[in-house]
């Protein structure tokens, strides 16, 4: 691929003695041929937690299991009928499937619930998120759920805060889940460019 | 003796602290290194997510196994580098593939030696970057990767172009010296 490929007497000047001249051309040879350094994804913001057994355990690695999932919604959108009315309505929603977040190392004693229920009359997939564990967040601060695919953050579903120790928020997610193999969620402070994952599944 | 903060500490310190358990240390190793991780196992495996996967395996490896590391034997960027490696090669077997170079590097048919060589050398400068201040890594990312004439980049940045023009010097001298101290030390590959 070709590359831009700075001028190094534009960059530095004529003020340099010739040893430093040959010094930095060298640094630039090196500059030119290792390329830019990749951005880190959102997933990989943070460090890894303090035990090597809790690390950030990304969706991906539950792909298997997220694909499995999708199989079933692609199934059930075939013979909604079937499901609707086995499953109960309590929650305001018809839950057919139900999986588990765990807390990242930014916030290990977090949890959710995503109950998942049949797809709604506008063509979304209603969410209803038990959420355990998340701290309230100053104003202007919210979290952000997103789909994911390959542990990036790739369709957002919506933002929500938290008030108290377990909060139920009401979502939706696009229709074409099989673009999909997971949920994150992010922490989005006012005035911090991070956006540290709390929750994964 | 001072202990120094992490973020003055050199990776050998950092990895020694690490091993007694030390959070901040850790934490401090990962700021420095992630992207050349990651940029490592990008070029390697040819693919994020399992690059994503070959960076969180490379800190847990640094984390369970930085009790082990003895500084006689070589200063710690080469020592990451070589968990880093061990981390990616385990990722690429896992798919039962080899590893493989990312399509938009510039093969030109090398071998084995010299992908090592090409790789080594992104992760010195990748590394080396993350230590410059943020106004001289911002100029030289610019400069370097994002297309634009130095006086673009001073239009950019807003700032004048001999201040573009020292930045730039300060932040290649800074690499310099760097890359000479790490170019000292064994094993590279």
């Amino acid at each position: 691929m070709d590359r831009a490929r700075p001028d190094f007497r534009e960059l530095v000047g004529d003020e340099l003695t010739p040893e430093e001249r040959d010094r930095l051309e060298r640094v630039h040879e090196l500059l030119v041929e290792a390329g830019p350094p990749p951005e880190l994804p959102p997933t990989l913001a943070e460090p890894p937690g303090e035990s090597t057994a809790s690390l950030i355990a990304l969706p991906r690695r539950r792909a298997g299991a997220m694909l499995a999932l999708a199989a079933a919604i692609a199934l059930v959108a075939f013979v909604g009928g079937f499901v609707a009315g086995k499953q109960g309505v309590n929650s305001g929603i018809n839950t057919f499937h139900t999986l588990k977040m765990h807390g990242t190392a930014a916030d290990r004693n977090a949890s959710a619930k995503i109950d998942i229920g049949e797809l709604d009359s506008s063509g979304n997939w209603p969410l209803r998120v038990v959420i355990h564990g998340l701290p309230r967040l100053p104003k202007g601060s919210y979290y952000e759920m997103f789909l994911t695919k390959h542990g990036k953050a790739i369709a957002p579903c919506g933002i929500f805060t938290v008030a108290g120790d377990s909060s139920t928020v009401r979502l939706t997610m696009p229709p074409t889940l099989k673009k999909y193999d997971g949920w994150i969620v992010t922490r989005e402070r006012t005035g911090s460019s991070a956006h540290p994952v709390v929750l994964t599944t | 003796m001072r202990r120094v903060s992490a973020s003055e500490a050199t990776d050998a310190e950092l990895i020694l602290r690490t091993g007694d358990g030390d959070r901040g240390a850790f934490e401090a190793l990962y700021r420095r290194y992630a992207r050349p991780v990651f940029g490592l196992a990008l070029r390697r495996l040819g693919d994020r997510g399992r690059a994503e996967d070959a960076v969180q395996e490379t800190f847990a490896s640094v984390w369970r196994g930085a009790h082990s590391y003895r500084p006689d034997r070589g200063p710690g960027g080469p020592w990451i580098y070589a968990v880093a490696r061990n981390a990616i090669v385990d990722r690429a077997r896992a798919r039962s593939e080899a590893p493989v170079e990312a399509p938009d590097q510039e093969s030109h048919d090398t071998g084995p030696a010299e992908r090592a060589e090409a790789s080594w050398t992104s992760w010195r400068i990748h590394r080396a970057l993350e230590e410059l201040p943020d106004n001289e890594r911002k100029v030289i990312e610019l400069a370097y990767w994002s297309g634009l004439s130095q006086s673009e980049v001073a239009g950019y940045l807003g700032i004048p172009l001999g201040t573009v023009k020292t930045r730039t010097r300060a932040a290649l001298a800074r690499l310099a010296d760097q890359l000479e101290e790490e170019l000292d030390g064994p094993g590279t590959t």
